[in-house]
This record gives structure tokens, sequence and C-alpha cells, in this order.
């Protein structure tokens, strides 16, 4: 598997002087590509931080990344927008749409910066992956007429629209329901299975159980990782089993 | 505490709070000068007029007088307080020059006096009655105010040497609206030159009652006393004194109530950004069982800081700039001894708008009221409804660039939120062009036609001058002859008694002669073309409630006449008061031709008034530019003035609000502008998004304020015109400056405060901001 993200010793701390506080401590990261991994840990631990940083969200102090053999750290602001609306792709656990688009406006937003003249072709691919999650008649409503899950789609869909080389989750199920939770998760795994790596950041055993690679974070450091089998839909239990004993194991 | 948050706050938004601070300023500073300059202008005035002990009823008079029949009338009105006639002696402007400056070109009519004994004294600029020796001369004060001469300077009056030893305040006659200037000489001096001028005679009461002014005119009238010439009373000198000064004062109260209203809008706009910033820690406070009253008193005491700061600092101001506006009130009419009260006045207007402030800021904050506890805890945000503009989709958009397409769509979404800063560049669009448009408006040819001066080149003044008519017929004799001219025309002004109302009588001047010729412009109806005909003046169709038709009762060569009103038209000469008539008659006195005349060659048009001038000395030759420019040039220059201030002013208030708005703005959209920025667009993208919002709302001002200057405007201006005698009113307008340099302008100005104002967007870290 070729490597698509190589994170080495990421410092990053917030604050300064004595209120200088450590967030990640010389981490060292590797994605492959089409890889489906998942980060736990506690509040606080650096695991949001950390996607931010080797998604090019946030800046670090110290270390090197590297998507797709470019350097994150030689990369000047527009290069990272670039990277981040053509090569990745965005989920975060509270709906992150502009309130005065609508459904369908939203989705195809971050598309429209390059492909404006095709606007046809985008809307009809939106509407594809609408249709795909479930949430086709809902492309004219406004962002509040929707449920968090619908929203959540939504989010996915606006994340797949440039075909992604990566999709980054910040805990995208931690403000559902556990129905909705699953069917999302679902979802993530359809686009895994279809090539696309997937991160996921979580604190949710069951969310981690159906990656392949599950990395416990602590205090700014990743203190172990183990590997599952592909998910293939059986199994869930045992797998959210393994994870938890895992979790208890490390003290997290 | 409140010293801390007020402290954390106004340094965490530097900008804001300044700029806030910079209007209530402004807007102190404006309310402060107007109270002063009333208090100041009322003052001096009331000053002046009981020092000079001015006339309460003045009739100008020239011809024979008979002294005897008005001291008669002055003891048997038991109104009288005291009575005298002082005599006037008109010189010609060509016989007097000041220092190296001739008055040659002056309109006024300018004359000699001795001091009186009695009232009407002529002041010092120490407001005492000046004792003036042999070979002393004092001049008006408005030739020192326009540099014409100073103390010091050689005058020669008719051949006569004077010394120039000081300058005077003429309580009826200082204004430039008045047309006669007195200068004041020894009685010696008088004497001698005594045969040099044309006499005018001021028959003048001051009256027991003021109050009954109005029954003492009409019993003036009615007894068929001099009357030749205008008549004026006491709350007219005070009203042509106070005019200039009335109008700067009526102007700053405008704007200073324009500026009020945009501090106004900015406070409202800051405090609820601030509020909706603030929603998750307002929840929070009610959330604990903070009192709404005392959530209230943390953002009350910051405005009432910004708000107190602004006043003092407004006030200081005030006081800086206070002088350079009391400057002409003081030369013109002397101190006021209203000083404290000047202050006390002003300190009371700012404290209004402090409080007025503080008043509108507890009702901005009634909506803590609002603001549920739970639902700021739960989203930190107010939950919008509904956003409108929902048909325009990014989705339909094929052809606009998407980061314009979503900067208008922005703006059609949330007007509300937009509408304070269209508000502001309305206003100023408005401000920019009304001016603007007024100026090219009353400097144009078609204004003059318009004010009562036909389109000729020459004019040829022949008054107080002996015979008239031969003067007349010798210089239409060297007209005829002459190849130059196309055509002219003899305009012969008579006055001719009118019955206005049940048996009151006015002395009305009536222009006769051929209309056609130079015809102006009649805002109702047209020229009298017959002799049953005769045209009035707006301001006495509006004196007397005429109309096109109605009839008026004209005494003409003792017999009286009826005549119909065939039109009425706006004047601007002779105080507005004129008619026009074409009927003969014989019996009146002339009181003045006017010959006018055009000219074959534009191009030589100041060649040949220069050659009319050598030629008849006896009579005030002008071009019509130069008589237009000395009638209200000064009113043109003002206007022209104002209108680059009008300029500078809104440019500024266009580039402040849009800096203040977008800075409050970005950091309302903060989250909104770092979720653009976590899904790939850049900074340029984002603050291209900005700059479309500023231009659409710019664009939309530009037109709106272009349509209200063109109509609101029209009518605002055509009421400050019509105070010069003038009916109708239509802006002529010049294209490229008002409608393609303002614009432009007024683009450049948004644009660049778009890219100071936009600048924030680069510091809007991502991850700071995407945390709910």
């Amino acid at each position: 598997m070729e490597k698509l993200i190589i994170g080495e010793h990421i410092m990053k701390s917030f604050g300064e002087g004595e209120e200088q506080q450590i967030v990640l401590n010389r981490i060292s990261i590797e994605i492959g590509e089409g890889e489906f991994i998942s980060v736990m840990g506690p509040s606080g631990s650096g695991k949001s931080t950390l996607m931010h940083i080797i998604s090019g969200l946030d800046r670090m102090d110290g270390g090197r990344v590297t998507f797709n053999n470019r350097s994150l750290v030689d990369m000047g602001e527009n290069e990272l927008s670039d990277m981040r609306r053509r090569e990745m792709g965005f989920v975060f656990q509270q709906p992150t749409m502009l309130h005065n688009l609508n459904i369908l406006d939203n989705i195809i937003l971050p598309s429209m910066r390059d492909n404006r003249k095709e606007v046809a072709n985008l809307v009809e691919k939106a509407r594809y992956l609408m249709k795909k999650v479930g949430i086709l008649e809902l492309e004219k409503r406004s962002i509040t007429e929707v449920s968090g899950g619908q929203l959540q789609r939504a989010g996915i869909c606006r994340s797949l629209m440039n075909r992604p080389k990566i999709v980054f989750g910040d805990e995208p199920t931690g403000a559902l329901n556990s129905k909705s939770a699953e069917e999302i998760m679902d979802i993530f795994s359809e686009i895994n299975k279809e090539g696309t790596a997937v991160m996921m950041v979580t604190h949710d055993a069951k969310v981690a159980a159906r990656t392949e690679r599950v990395l416990f974070m602590r205090d700014g450091k990743v203190l172990d990782e183990i590997k599952l089998p592909k998910f293939d839909g059986k199994d869930i239990e045992r797998r959210v089993e393994y994870v938890t004993e895992k979790m208890l194991e490390i003290g997290i | 505490m409140y010293k801390r948050i007020i402290l954390n706050d106004f340094l965490r938004s530097k900008i804001i709070s300044l700029t806030t601070i910079i209007f209530v300023a402004a807007a102190a500073m404006l309310v402060s000068l107007a109270a002063m300059l009333v208090v100041n202008l009322s003052g001096a005035l009331d000053t002046l007029m009981k020092e000079a002990k001015t006339p309460h009823f003045m009739q100008m008079h020239s011809g024979d007088i008979d002294l005897e029949r008005l001291e008669a009338f002055a003891e048997q009105n038991s109104n009288v307080d005291e009575y005298q006639v002082l005599e006037f002696l008109n010189i010609d402007g060509t016989q007097i020059v000041l220092g190296e400056n001739s008055l040659a070109n002056n309109v006024q009519d300018n004359g000699l006096s001795v001091q009186s004994e009695k009232f009407d004294f002529l002041l010092d600029l120490n407001g005492k009655v000046i004792n003036v020796s042999d070979g002393e001369l004092y001049v008006p004060v408005s030739y020192m105010r326009d540099n014409t001469t100073k103390i010091g300077d050689k005058a020669v009056i008719e051949g006569k040497e004077f010394t120039v030893v000081g300058f005077l305040r003429d309580s009826q006659m200082n204004s430039s609206l008045s047309g006669s200037k007195r200068f004041l000489v020894s009685k010696n001096d008088y004497d001698e030159l005594k045969n040099h001028g044309n006499m005018e005679y001021l028959i003048e009461f001051r009256l027991k009652d003021v109050s009954q002014i109005g029954e003492f005119e009409n019993a003036y009238a009615s007894e068929g006393l001099e009357a030749n010439g205008p008549a004026v009373t006491y709350q007219l000198f005070k009203l042509m004194n106070a005019l200039s000064d009335g109008l700067l004062i009526a102007i700053i109260l405008l704007v200073s109530a324009l500026v009020v209203a945009i501090a106004f809008m900015c406070i409202r706009f800051a405090l609820l950004t601030k509020i909706e910033g603030d929603y998750r820690e307002i929840g929070v406070m009610k959330a604990i069982g903070l009192r709404i009253s005392d959530i209230k008193k943390m953002y009350l005491a910051k405005y009432a800081m910004i708000s107190a700061l602004g006043c003092v600092v407004g006030f200081g101001l005030s006081l800086i700039l206070k002088d350079m506006l009391l400057e002409n009130i003081k030369l013109y009419m002397g101190e006021s001894n209203n000083t404290l009260l000047a202050l006390l006045l002003a300190i009371i207007g700012i404290l209004c708008l402090f409080l007025t402030i503080i008043v509108f800021v507890n009702i901005l904050l009634r909506r803590f009221r609002e603001i549920s506890a739970a639902e700021a805890i739960r989203f930190g945000s107010t939950q919008q409804k509904s956003l409108g503009a929902r048909r325009v989709t990014l989705g339909r958009n094929r052809f606009m660039n998407t980061n314009i397409f979503l900067g208008m769509k922005d703006v059609l979404g949330r007007k509300r939120l937009y509408v304070t800063s269209l508000a502001v560049l309305v206003f100023s669009v408005f401000i920019i062009i009304v001016p603007q448009n007024l100026y090219n408006t009353i400097s144009s040819d078609k204004f003059t036609q318009n004010m009562g001066v036909g389109n000729y080149d020459m004019r040829i003044d022949i008054q107080q001058t002996d015979n008239i008519h031969e003067k007349t017929s010798e210089i239409v004799e060297a007209i005829t002859n002459d190849n130059s001219i196309t055509r002219f025309t003899v305009l012969t002004t008579k006055t001719f008694q009118v019955s206005v109302k049940d048996g009151i009588e006015e002395n009305m001047k009536v222009e006769l002669g051929d209309h056609s010729i130079f015809p102006i412009e009649y805002s109702k109806g047209r020229a009298p073309i017959t002799e049953e005909e005769i045209a009035l003046s707006t301001i006495y169709a509006d004196e007397w409630s005429k109309n096109v038709g109605d009839k008026i009762i004209l005494t003409v060569e003792d017999v009286e006449t009826e005549l119909m009103v065939s039109g009425i038209y706006s004047d601007i000469t002779n105080g507005g008061k004129t008619a026009k008539a074409v009927f003969q008659d014989s019996s009146s006195d002339v009181m003045w031709n006017i010959i006018s005349a055009e000219f074959t060659n534009k191009t030589s048009v100041d060649k040949k008034i220069s050659e009319y001038v050598n030629e008849f000395d006896f009579a005030k030759v002008s071009g019509i530019d130069e008589f237009v420019n000395q009638t209200f040039g000064s009113t043109i220059l003002s206007v022209k003035k104002a209108s680059y201030v009008a300029i500078a002013i809104a440019l500024i208030i266009t580039i402040l609000v849009t800096l203040l708005f977008l800075k409050l703005l970005i950091v309302k959209d903060r989250y909104n502008i770092s979720v653009m920025k976590a899904f790939g667009y850049t900074n340029k993208d984002i603050t291209l998004q900005y700059t479309s919002r500023s231009v659409f709302v710019l664009i939309i001002g530009i037109i709106l304020g272009t349509v209200l200057a063109n109509t609101l405007g029209e009518q605002l201006a055509g009421m400050v015109i019509s105070s010069f005698g003038a009916s109708t009113f239509k802006f002529s307008v010049d294209v490229l400056p008002s409608y393609v340099f303002s614009p432009i302008m007024m683009i450049c100005a948004v644009l660049i405060a778009t890219i100071i104002g936009t600048m924030g967007i680069r510091r809007i870290n991502i991850t700071e901001n995407m945390k709910e």
C-alpha cells in the first residue's frame, strides 16, 4: 500500500510561557492509500489537533508532514486550500454548513470554486450522492429544516464531491443517536470500499471497531495501535470488545 | 470589575470602538457648535441692533421730498417715538477708489452718509458710535471681509482724497442681501461732495410699540407719503442680518442630525454583533442566575464610556472650531453678551445627545429578554429561521463567478444586516450629488433665465441720473448704429400704485417694454403681450395670492386700470418684487432704464463692453456674466465650496462606515469564513466575496442615492433656491461629474475600505472558529 500521509515528530502546543500546553508531543503517523483508520482518545488527548494538522487545517510547531509526497510545511495558504478542496474531504461533528445556502448548494460549494462552468454536472453528481445516502428529497431545504443525521449525510456528500483521496471525519457520529450513527458509519465503510482512505477521530469504540487500524492517544502521544481485518458487516460485537479491552489496558 | 471588562473589550475591538467614538464626537461637536452659533448670533444681533438703535421702519426715497408733511405725519401718529430723515448720497461706483481697488464693477449702491444724531448709528468694530473727523473715511465692513481695502489706505471719492481710518457696522445695510452700502464721512466733507451724487433719503421711524409695525406701515402707505424706493421694517433688517449665518446654522443642524443617525446606526450594528458573539455567555449568565439588569449594565457601561469620551472630545473640538465659525458673526455684528449661555446650551445639547445614546443602547439591550438560556447554551447563536433569497441558488448559477455570486446572495439573504451600510451609502451619494447638481444648476445660463434675467450679453443700467430719457436715447442711438449688436431692448421701470386688498395700496415697480426680445422662463403662464396684461414675480404673486388669469388694479395716469395676470416668473433682482407689462405710460417718473443687448461675436464681448463703459460713464455697463457673478456669485461660490466639502465628508463617512461594517461583519461571520476555508476556499476567494458584497450594496446605494438626489434632493434644493425668489426649479445635470466621477470616487472609497476591512480574513483560524 502506497503511503498517502506521512507525519514525523509532529509538535503542537497552545498558549505561551507558563500557560503553554503541549498538545502533540513528537507524534509520527502514516496513512496508506485506501486505508480506514481511526484515532481514539479521551478529551484533550490531541486526536482532533492531529487530524487538523495532517489535513492542513492548522499549522504545526515542529516536525514534518507530507501528503502525496508534498510537504505541508512548504505549502502556502493557497496551496493548502487547493489541496483540501481537490484531494481531501471533511466531515465534522457539528454540521459545518453555511446558513444562507440550501442543502444542495452547500454540497456543491467546494467544487464550484474550480468547476463553475460544469455546474450541471456538479448538480447531477450531488444528486447521485444524495440519493445514495438517502437525502435526495431534501436538496432545496434550508439547513435549519433538517435533522442532525440528515445534515451529516449532506456533509458526507459534500466531502465526496471532488473524489478525494482521503475523507477526514472528526467525531462525525458524536452528535447523533445510535441508529443514525450506524447508518453514517455504513456510508463511510462504503466510501472506503470504493478506494477512498478514511481517517476517523472518535471516542466511540463502536465507531473505531469498524476501521482497520485504531491508534490510541493520550496527552499528545500515540500510546499504542491495533489492526483489525476489513469489516464485512459481521462480528461487530467482537470487534468492539477487542477495542474496549485495549482501551482498558492502556487506561484511556 | 466593569472597568476590566470594558478595557478588555475595548482593546479587543479597537477599530470598532474608535470609529464609534469618532462618530459620537462628530455629532457632539456639531450639536455643540450649532447651539453656540445660535446663541451667539441672536446675542450679537440683538446687541448690534440695540447699540445702533436700528429704525423700526425705514422708507427709502429718491426724488422730491416734503419734509414738513413727513414731520406732521410723525407728530400726528401716536405710535412714533422718534423720527428722522437721513441723507444717503449715492455715488457711482466708478467714482469710488479704495486703495488700489475701484468699485466700478460693484453692483451695490454705494453712497456717503454722515453720522446720525438720534438713532440708526453707524458703529465701529468695537460697537461704539463713530465720531468721524474731516478727511477720514469709514468703510462698510463687507469691504474688509472681501479685502477690497484696509485701514490706512488712501481713498478717492469723486476726486476728493480720504484716508480709510476704520470699518463700520451698519445695522441696516451690513448684509450682502441689502443692495446699498453706507460710507461714513464728516459733515464738512459730505457738504463738499453733496452735488456730485444722487440724493436718496432714508425716512426713518422708531416706534413706541414695535408690535404695531404692520399697522404703521399701512398708515404710512395710505397717507401717500414719499415712497419712491423700498420700505424695510425692523424684522426684515433682523432677518437680512441673520440670514447668511442662519443658513450656516441650519446646515450644521442638518449635518449633525445625519451624523447622529450614523452614530446610532454604528452603535446598533456594533452592539447587535457583540450580543450575537456573546450569545452563549449571555445565556450562561442568565442560567447561573444573573438578572437581566446586571448583564445589561456591562454593555451599557461600555457604551456610556464610549459616548462620554466622544462627547468630551466633540465638545473640545467645538471649542477649538467655534472661533472660526463665529468670525463672521463677530465681524459683522460684534461680540455677543451671551458667551456663558452659549456654553451652557452647548453642554445641555451634548448631554441630551449622551442621554439619547444611553436610552438607545438600553432599548437595543431589551433583546436580552428574548434570549433563552437553554437555547443559547445549546446552539451558541441565534437560530435564524428564514433567510430569504431562496430562489437564488448556486446550483442555477452558470455565468457568475462563484465568489461574486456568494457575496451577492448573502446581501439578498441578510437584507436587514446590510440596511445600515446601504443607508449610509445612499446618504453619501445623496450629499455628493445634490450640492454638485445645485452648483451646476445655479451656474448655468438656463438658471439666470429662470431667475428673471434674460439671455443677453450686455446690460446697461441707467439710474440715479438726471434726464434718464435723453441719456437712454443717446445710448439707444449708439446701439442702433453698432453693427456688432444683433438685437437689444429697453426696459423702463416705473412705480405704480396697486390696490391689493380693500383700500390698501402699495407701490409696485413695473418693468415696461418689449419682453419678448430676451425672454425669461415663466413658471406659470407667459409674458405679457397686450396692454391689458401684466406678469408678476413669484414673491408678489404669493404675497397677493394671485394666479394666472386673476385681475389686479393699477393706477396708470391717474386712472384705475384693470390688468390680467398673464404669467408668473422667478426673480432675484430688486428683492424679488417685480412685475412686467407692455402698456404705455407717460405720467410716472422713470426709476431706471435697463438696456439689454446681444452681440454677434461672442468672443469680443468683453472688448465691446469696455468700449461702452468708456463711452457712457453715466451708466452702469456690465457683462451678463459679471452681473450674475456679482448678484449671486458669492452664493455660487459657497455652493461650490459646499459641494467639495460634501464630497470630502461623504467619502470619509463612506470609508469609515464601510470599514466598520466589514470589521463587524467579519467578526460575525468568522464561523462561516472558517467553514469556507476548511473546504478549500482561499483568503483571496473570501476577500472577493466580501468585496462583491460591498460593491453590490454600493451599486444599489448609488442607484437609490441618485434617484433620491434627483427627486427629494431637487425639492430640497428648490426650497433653498425659492428663498431667492425662484418658483420652479429643475436640476441641470452635468453627467460626467455627477454620474461618472462621483460613483467612481465612491467605488474607490469602498474598495479601499474593503481592502483594509477584509484584512482580518487572513487571521481567522479555521480550527479555533469551527468549534461550535
